[in-house]
């Protein structure tokens, strides 16, 4: 049987995300569901790029594209463009689509390896291409996906508008106090300051770094992950927007971290994520101003983390999602994604009134592979490079990395194998577009590569992408808005 | 640089090897070499192979005519496995298809559950076109729209182990060089004295192991207690059923693979259960975990034994082939092996797994190898997925899963397992929509079935029959 009340602590993007979908989901159900805010708290929520799993989200949830475009000033997002990862210099776009098309049955990756005078690798990619020339279009048929940029807080907003609308109740306060059971050890209840006590049978905490329930009533641990992704600190300033938005969000590797630049329809967000081990916040924040595209908006906003994860992220009757669950820096978007696979985690193994904590034991399974799985994916944009510029990248360069990375790195430097696996957010191509935009490159090709007829393959391929790039129309047609 | 690969074994598992090879390699030297005795280079597992759905496409991929591959090994089409004497006295059928469908998101084996909870008994099968079609004894290829319900299931084949390893010969136009004697220090002699080095060999030489086996074995006969086989023919006339029978006895099961003109037989038994019976091949159910060892890969029943319950052995070498494709070593040393071990060892040990369910779950009471089957502890992985299904149906899937959710479901369900609990959004769904969404599906399927042809008629119209 369906469990009665269920109390959502926290009204950042996670909180009304999670709102939304159990509104959603439980519509025409008796399931009671609260969500509490205290207008005093600020959200982290800067302006927000994702991947496109967010699309589906909104679909199942009914959301209309134009509509929600336009209340969160969202933009559209072909990829990200990685300046100066592997080298000084560099630049190469992590698209969401396969590159090229397999060849006589092998995979196009060894076939282009095996190839001389083949072009450059993203050139067998259409997103790429369009978003290299400024330009959009919504796939139709066409095998390559999208995703956006967007104003996480307004994207909150309206959220709420929907939860409310689908009969969340909205509770406006501060938790004082949390109240456990002292029998089975679940949470029980929250404290307001106003002194109102708010009962539930789950809880989930989306309260953000501190982990209002999960950690500091429930102690369900923290796995720290600096001595991989050493950042630790980041600055957030948006600046108004200046030329053509690019259907892309930018990440600029920097001496001792990197910068983030989401163009979105009415102003352009902007951070530097950087390590305090490696510079002091002043010369950080100097860095991200000198590079800041127009005048800042706003004042700095600092941010703390501690990269890693809750140990546990369902304990008893509580489900930290977002930032109360663990902290993964947004250098592939996926602060958003990973809110997203928690609440859908949740909807499969939502409790019923026979508690069981296989429930919980299961999506903590499932929640580390998926947040070990990203991890691995990060590290490797910070491992695998050429710069010799700085202490940071020397030392990034220098660490170990996971065994499971090391395995997949091996695989890849020897023979261009992608290691693949069942739980997980990126693929293969996201593999490849990292370890190839990184100049990490076999020692071998495959040895069913080659072939008469590849060549002509490759160039037709080629050809038709660059052709199909420029039929597209400009990004801010795409979005409606005047150039 | 692989410039010669060498096979050994010239039954199904060496000319599928062959094949794969010879086609994706145009620029390696691939050779074969014949062994003596009866094929059993996917395991002595009767005189026919019974596939899994994926096998027409592999086919397809190869450049055999499944029509001609039809009529050369006498073969039939298969929807699935009946199986009886599992759950005690209950009978029930994995479809190689769906079976229902959801309704809004809740999954359909959880509205089943919720219809029990209100005392409305259901039985997974009956919304199963695949299982409805074939217990009518029809069949006809499926549809390729997907809006049809005729697209919602696949089909595998049924093949007389000659007819297949002959047909796949012919595809590659290879001859072997000679038979074997013998292996020593990477090298074959033949019995003509000969000897031939290649870069790697693929022992395709069924559980004998002829180049393999001093690689070591790890026995799985602790969980799978059937550890000798009688292989049978049995000539029949008429129309074959359109899928497998595996039907459980006392001291094991009766593997019938229908061919057109009789059944292809396997008696799997436990030698502690059941005297010994004439010509029975001893087995050792379990895998070889360094497949690839040196420049030795040991394909088929001589990489993995498990008792084909539902015809997996087909797909494992699929399998196999496709990842040896993928890993061939660039040079020497490589991860590649290890890797390929991995890889290897992890699918071998889902289907195991899924085999060791039909005996953890079984309803033979008290007879001693089905009492001591049901109670021995399972494998990690195989106790969290029971677990998890006893708690409210779900099947948690690992990499390396050769059978989907739906299938461990439909396994589970028929042996009589009944979680706990289910999704409580199925109790919010109002008792007179489930019964109409349960309603719609069934007489969409019974009509379907109704308008097919029957597995004879299709047989015929393919000229597979007279």
């Amino acid at each position: 049987m369906l469990i009665g009340r269920v109390l959502v602590v926290g009204g950042g993007t996670a909180g009304w995300m999670a709102a939304a979908a159990l509104a959603h989901k439980f519509a025409g159900t008796p399931l009671a569901i609260t969500l509490v805010e205290s207008a005093e708290i600020g959200t982290v929520g800067v302006g927000e790029a994702t991947i496109p799993h967010i699309r589906h989200f909104n679909a199942t949830l009914g959301i209309d594209e134009a509509e929600f475009l336009a209340a969160t000033k969202g933009t559209y997002k072909l990829g990200i463009e990685f300046v100066d990862w592997g080298c000084k210099g560099d630049s190469y776009i992590h698209p969401f689509a396969e590159f090229g098309a397999p060849i006589d049955g092998v995979p196009f990756h060894h076939q282009w390896l095996a190839s001389e005078g083949a072009g450059a690798f993203e050139e067998y990619s259409l997103p790429i291409q369009a978003a290299r020339r400024g330009r959009f279009r919504r796939p139709d048929g066409d095998p390559y996906n999208y995703a956006y940029q967007f104003d996480a807080g307004l994207y909150a907003r309206f959220l709420r508008g929907y939860s409310e609308a689908r009969g969340v109740v909205r509770r406006e306060g501060k938790v004082v106090d949390v109240a456990l059971d002292g029998e089975s050890g679940h949470v029980r209840a929250i404290t307001l300051e106003s002194g109102e006590t708010l009962e539930a049978d789950l809880f989930v905490d989306c309260s953000g770094f501190r982990g209002l329930l999960i950690e500091q009533a429930l102690r369900a641990g923290y796995e720290e992950w600096t001595h991989w992704l050493p950042c630790d600190r980041a600055i957030a300033l948006p600046c108004p927007n200046t030329g053509p938005l690019p259907p892309l969000t930018r990440a600029t590797a920097q001496e001792s971290g990197w910068i983030w630049r989401i163009p979105l329809q009415h102003r352009t967000g902007n951070g530097h994520v950087y390590s305090s081990g490696f510079t002091s916040d002043d010369a950080a924040l100097g860095t991200l101003l000198a590079q800041l595209p127009a005048a800042p908006l706003a004042e700095p906003n600092r941010l703390r983390f501690v990269t890693g994860k809750r140990r546990r992220q369902w304990v008893g009757n509580t489900i930290a999602i977002g930032l109360a669950s663990g902290f993964l820096e947004p250098l592939e978007s996926t602060s958003i994604h990973l809110i997203q696979v928690a609440i859908g985690r949740l909807l499969d193994l939502f409790p019923t009134q026979a508690w069981d904590p296989l429930d919980a034991q299961e999506f903590n399974r499932l929640m580390a592979l998926d947040y070990e799985r990203v991890r691995d994916f990060l590290i490797l944009h910070y491992h695998c490079q050429q710069r010799d510029d700085s202490k940071f990248w020397r030392h990034c360069r220098a660490m170990t990395v996971p065994d499971s990375l090391a395995h997949k790195l091996e695989l890849f430097r020897e023979r261009g194998v992608v290691v693949q696996y069942r739980e997980g957010t990126f693929l293969e191509p996201s593999w490849l577009a990292v370890y190839l935009g990184q100049h990490v490159t076999p020692n071998h090709p495959d040895p069913r590569a080659g072939g008469a007829g590849v060549t002509g393959a490759m160039a037709a391929m080629r050809a038709e992408i660059a052709a199909l790039a420029a039929t597209m129309p400009s990004h801010e047609a795409a979005l409606g808005m005047a150039a | 640089m692989i410039a010669r690969i060498g096979i050994v074994g010239t039954g199904v598992a060496g000319w599928m090897a062959a094949l794969a090879l010879t086609r994706a390699l145009p620029r390696t030297e691939v050779f074969i070499i014949a062994t003596e005795g009866p094929d059993h280079s996917l395991g002595p597992f009767g005189p026919a192979e019974a596939s899994l759905p994926d096998f027409p496409y592999w086919l397809a991929d190869h450049g055999v005519d499944e029509r001609e591959l039809l009529h050369a090994a006498h073969g039939s089409f298969s929807l699935g496995t009946a199986c009886s004497g599992w759950a005690g006295e209950v009978d029930w059928f994995l479809p190689f298809g769906t079976i229902g469908a959801p309704l809004a998101t809740t999954a359909f084996h959880q509205l089943a559950a919720r219809l029990r909870a209100i005392g409305q008994p259901v039985r997974l099968a009956d919304f199963s076109l695949a299982a409805i079609a074939a217990a009518s004894g029809r069949f006809v290829r499926p549809s390729e729209d997907p809006r049809s319900i005729l697209s919602s299931y696949g089909y595998g084949l049924h093949l007389d182990r000659a007819g297949l390893a002959e047909t796949l010969r012919a595809a590659t136009g290879l001859r072997p060089l000679g038979s074997f004697r013998a292996f020593a220090d990477d090298e074959v002699e033949l019995q003509d004295g000969s000897r031939l080095t290649a870069d790697l060999w693929l022992d395709c030489s069924g559980p004998a192991a002829l180049l393999a086996g001093d690689s070591g074995w790890e026995s799985w006969a602790e969980w799978l207690p059937c550890n000798r086989v009688v292989e049978n023919w049995n000539p029949a006339e008429g129309i074959p059923p359109p899928y497998c029978h595996a039907g459980a006895f006392e001291a094991g099961w009766q593997r019938t693979v229908p061919l057109v003109g009789g059944q292809s037989g396997a008696l799997f038994y436990s030698s502690a259960h059941l005297p010994e019976q004439p010509n029975a091949i001893p087995i050792v159910q379990g895998h070889r975990p360094r497949a690839w060892t040196g420049k030795v890969i040991a394909l088929g029943a001589a990489a993995a034994l498990v008792e084909p319950l539902h015809g997996w052995n087909l797909a494992f070498l699929q399998n196999a082939l496709a990842r040896l494709l993928a890993l061939l070593p660039a040079a020497p040393s490589g991860p590649e092996p290890a890797e390929y071990n991995r890889l290897t060892a992890e699918e071998a040990d889902r289907v195991r797994d899924f085999a060791i369910l039909h005996y953890k779950t079984n309803g033979r009471a008290g007879e001693p190898l089905w009492d001591h089957a049901r109670t021995a502890p399972v494998p990690e992985t195989l106790q969290h997925k029971l677990d998890l299904y006893a708690s409210r149906g779900r099947v948690p899937l690992y990499d390396g899963e050769l059978f989907e959710a739906e299938d461990w479901i439909a396994v589970l369900d028929g042996q009589g397992i009944r979680p706990r609990r289910h999704d409580a959004l199925a109790d919010a769904i109002p008792e007179e929509a489930l019964a109409q969404h349960f309603g719609r599906i069934r007489s969409l399927i019974l009509d379907a079935v109704r308008a097919m042809p029957h597995h004879g008629a299709t047989l015929r119209a393919e000229g597979l029959i007279a």
